[in-house]
């Protein structure tokens, strides 16, 4: 008896120990990534897409993989089981967050990640039959050690016509899965390598560098950075600059990097993370967009030409050439031409300079200070009066142009092309927004070419005809009609003036006008007087210089003044009751709420802006199409400098107006950017073009 | 007027990040590969399993591999669970190629062993390596910038190093994946013996994080 107790007890506790093992060996084989298929819709579509998504409910501490692992590891996989038909594209992989291993770097997700999947259906699917999608999941799960595991995953879906209802669990998921999917980068990207770095340079525009709370570039193949290097961001209103320790693949840096960036913004409500994919082309191929940004910005320079600002100046310059002949001439036309090169490249250092100190500056930002405009009116004025024949500086009959030319020989011709550049400032031409933007998002010295392009391209009629004495018989012989054509000139120049005048009262208000004006009167006295003390003696000629001398210091003086007249220029207010005032702020608003917005970013003192409005934007055709479409109207007026507009600008590639913008209804839809030259039809086909 | 301030609040960002640039600079990089494919492979000297300290210079004149290991990862399981590794092993040291078998698993972490285990491993695997090498501190191991088990190098007579990376082109840890895989490391060795260069030099490797201390 017992004996046999004593077996049972053995029994028993080989019972005990058998148990304990089984139970054991079921814990460990618990896996560490729960995973599931989920779906957005509640139904299938024959031949619709929807998106499926693998979810996985990883142990804490413990973490899986994106596509680029890092340093070790291996991206999750889905063999899929299809009924015929179907198709399955790829996992879009959410961005990953960074988990440090010791020394190494893994790129991948802990806690929980869903990774959305299109599936397509076949379109003779036949409704009523519910459909199953199965496949097999692998992946890699890794705390400090890794162990791979698998699982079948399965779904089981109702064919129904129609659109489908959102699965109530699945498309909550699935919608912030795919909203963790980085989008096409806005920006361009370069990069520069070293044997030991590689430095990104993203042309960010638009962020604000105070809310930016961190910023990783996550490559998209290994090889190419080290992954466990720190990254050395520096964030500035126009871009983002990364530098990182170069990976052991040589020939990575051959080729584009390809990566995504992921950016925390601080706002009110905690961190928003943005990602977005992105491709640095190597620097060397900058070379190719320069030379397109230069070509762009040659043909621009040629249109300013036909500015009403720049055509005056440059006809009797133009009709000054019959009186040349000869070797001189070609001298001339170099002399006028570096005179514009020379102008350019100062307005663009100045421009850099500025927008290096961080400054939210663009192409014009001169006309954004009444003293310049005011200057400029004066210039334009003392021009105007030479060619009306107040003023004959030098006893000859061909006029301004032609007086500075042959009073100082070559000089004279360097202050004509740098004349022209101050003149041309105002007119943003077509073909030049997009060159000059690109160019501010460059390098200095790429910058400075597409400017010196753009100089050049103003200056090559002049020096071609210059150059080639056969295209100057084309012009009529000399004669008195020269006369009539000078005082004729007069009058476009005279009309700038009365129009800048009118853009000093939008920035300066009623003082800067007056103020204007005042110098405008002194200087027309200071010219009578000039030209009647050249019949009076050495005495009389010098007090008459004396006096004139005075007149033009007190017109500068008054024309500084005006900037301290920090008038009621409300240079947004329009007499036009149909524009609202822009505001980043009141755009969000109505794009949140899905409204069709209208964006005009102008300013008073572009021509091609008050043109456009005339002709396209304030008629009544226009302004039906959008009461009927409920297209509310912005108007942006940049007159005077606004980092807000500024920003606008860059979130387009300009950096200069004009700029018109179209966003449909909804919420999510991008707008379309209009040219910059419009047209009544133009407008109204966009208009009619939006749901 | 507001321009003013807010050029002053740029001004301030800016040199609040010019500042910091110089403080993050100071963050060490890590002291990773410091051995580059084409340049010298770095000289250590660290123990062997026999008890004897084995230094890299004592093979000056033969091709070595350095294969960096853990048993327990899955990677390398299925590099010994098929063969494949002890196959390749074998192929190598029967041509007269050095093979270095690394361990850098420090105490208490995975793969780390004592050299009798680490012998017992050999035998039982039925491997191939001329040694074994235990470098629990991971100063071998981060010296050539090894991320991962396994990992493979492969350096020349003139004590170049020639290969850095993967031992085949299928990073995963299913055992079915060895067949029809190219291996890397076999062909930068056949590369080295015909004085021909290495056609694939660098690779990522793939699988288990070394576990360093």
């Amino acid at each position: 008896m017992r004996d046999s107790s004593a077996r049972r007890a053995l029994v028993a506790l080989l019972l005990v120990v058998a148990l304990t093992a089984a139970l054991a060996g079921s814990v460990g084989a618990a896996p560490l990534v729960r995973v599931e298929l989920l779906s957005e819709t509640g139904s299938i579509a024959p031949g619709a897409t929807f998106w499926v998504g693998l979810r996985q409910q990883i142990t804490p501490g413990w973490h899986t993989y994106w596509i680029n692992p890092g340093d070790s590891g291996e991206p999750p996989r889905l063999e899929w089981t299809l009924p015929d038909g179907f198709v399955a594209g790829e996992i879009h992989w959410p961005h990953p967050e960074r988990i440090p291993v010791g020394p190494a770097m893994s790129y991948g997700y802990s806690n929980e990640v869903v990774l959305p999947v299109p599936v397509t259906a076949p379109p003779e699917l036949a409704p009523g039959t519910p459909v199953t999608l199965r496949a097999q999941a692998s992946w890699v799960v890794c705390e400090k050690t890794c162990v791979p595991e698998e699982a079948p995953v399965a779904l089981t879906l109702p064919v129904a016509t129609g659109v489908p209802a959102p699965d109530p669990r699945g498309a909550p998921l699935i919608a912030a899965a795919r909203r963790a999917v980085p989008s096409p980068s806005p920006w361009p990207a370069s990069f520069v390598a070293t044997p030991e770095r590689v430095t990104l340079s993203i042309a960010a525009r638009g962020l604000a560098p105070e809310r930016v709370a961190d910023v990783w570039f996550y490559p998209a193949a290994w090889g190419v950075i080290e992954h466990a290097a720190p990254q050395h961001v520096r964030t500035s209103a126009d871009r983002i600059t990364l530098e990182v320790a170069r990976g052991q693949l040589p020939e990575a840096v051959a080729a584009p990097i390809d990566g995504v960036l992921v950016v925390a913004e601080r706002l009110d409500g905690g961190l928003a993370r943005h990602a977005f994919t992105v491709r640095a082309e190597p620097g060397g191929r900058m070379t190719s967009s320069l030379l397109a940004a230069m070509a762009l910005a040659l043909a621009g320079g040629l249109v300013l030409n036909l500015m009403p600002c720049v055509l005056p100046v440059l006809s009797v310059k133009a009709v000054g050439l019959v009186h040349h002949t000869g070797g001189r001439l070609r001298g001339h036309g170099l002399a006028y031409t570096a005179g514009v090169l020379v102008s350019f490249a100062v307005v663009a250092g100045v421009l850099i300079a500025l927008r290096a100190g961080g400054q939210q500056l663009g192409w014009g930002f001169q006309l954004q200070s009444p003293v310049f405009v005011t200057l400029l009116a004066y210039v334009l004025f003392v021009m105007a009066l030479a060619l009306s024949g107040v003023i004959v500086l030098g006893g000859r009959l061909t006029g301004a142009g032609h007086e500075l030319a042959s009073r100082a020989g070559y000089s004279g011709s360097f202050f004509t092309g740098a004349l022209a550049t101050v003149a041309a400032t105002p007119c943003t031409a077509p073909f030049m927004g997009t060159a000059v933007g690109w160019a501010l998002t460059q390098p200095w010295l790429a910058s400075l070419l597409v400017f010196e392009a753009l100089g050049l391209g103003l200056a090559l009629p002049y020096l071609l005809l210059t150059l080639a004495p056969g295209w100057r018989r084309a012009l009529p012989q000399p004669g008195p009609w020269m006369v009539h054509l000078e005082r004729l000139l007069a009058f476009p120049l005279y009309a700038t003036v009365a129009w800048l005048v009118w853009v000093v009262s939008q920035q300066a208000g009623p003082t800067g006008v007056a103020a204007a004006l005042g110098g405008l009167v002194a200087i027309a006295f200071a010219a009578w007087l000039h030209q009647v003390s050249r019949g009076a003696g050495a005495l009389g000629r010098r007090l008459a210089s004396l006096a004139v001398l005075l007149l033009a210091v007190g017109a500068v003086g008054a024309a500084t003044l005006d900037s301290r007249a920090d008038g009621g220029g409300a240079a947004a207010a329009s007499s036009d009751t149909s524009w609202e005032r822009f505001s980043p702020a009141r755009l969000a608003e109505l794009r949140a709420a899905g409204t069709p917005v209208f964006v005009n970013v102008t300013a008073a003192w572009c021509i091609t802006c008050l043109v456009n409005e005339r002709v396209a934007l304030r008629s009544d055709a226009v302004s039906e199409a959008f009461a009927r479409k409920g297209v509310v109207a912005l108007k942006a007026d940049w007159t005077r400098r606004d980092p807000d507009i500024t920003r606008v600008l860059g979130a387009f590639g300009r950096s200069g107006v004009p700029l018109y913008l179209l966003y449909p209804a909804g919420t999510a839809a991008a707008p379309t950017v209009l040219p910059q030259i419009l047209t009544e039809r133009l407008v109204l086909d966009a208009t009619e073009a939006i749901r | 007027m507001s321009q003013p301030r807010l050029t002053r609040r740029a001004f301030l960002a800016a040199t609040g990040a010019a500042a910091l640039v110089p403080s993050g600079l100071l963050v060490p990089t890590p002291a990773w590969a410091a051995a580059k494919v084409g340049a010298a492979a770095p000289a250590f000297t660290t123990g062997a399993t026999t008890g004897q300290p084995v230094n890299l210079a004592d093979y000056k004149g033969q091709i070595v591999v350095l294969e960096w290991t853990n048993h327990d990862c899955p990677y390398v399981r299925k590099h010994y669970e098929t063969g494949n590794m002890q196959a390749l092993q074998k192929e190598a040291t029967g041509q007269g190629v050095t093979w270095l078998t690394i361990i850098s698993s420090a105490p208490g972490t995975q793969g780390h062993v004592s050299a009798g285990q680490a012998d017992e491993l050999t035998s039982k695997r039925n491997a191939g390596p001329s040694a074994v090498l235990l470098d629990p501190t991971g100063v071998v191991g981060q010296m050539y910038g090894a991320t991962n088990t396994p990992h493979m190098y492969v350096i020349d007579k003139s004590g170049t190093l020639v290969y850095a990376g993967a031992i085949d082109d299928k990073p995963t840890s299913r055992r079915g994946d060895v067949q029809g895989a190219h291996n890397y490391v076999r062909a930068a060795l056949a590369s080295v013996a015909s004085g021909q260069p290495v056609k694939t030099p660098v690779t990522r490797a793939y699988g288990c994080t070394v576990k360093y201390p």
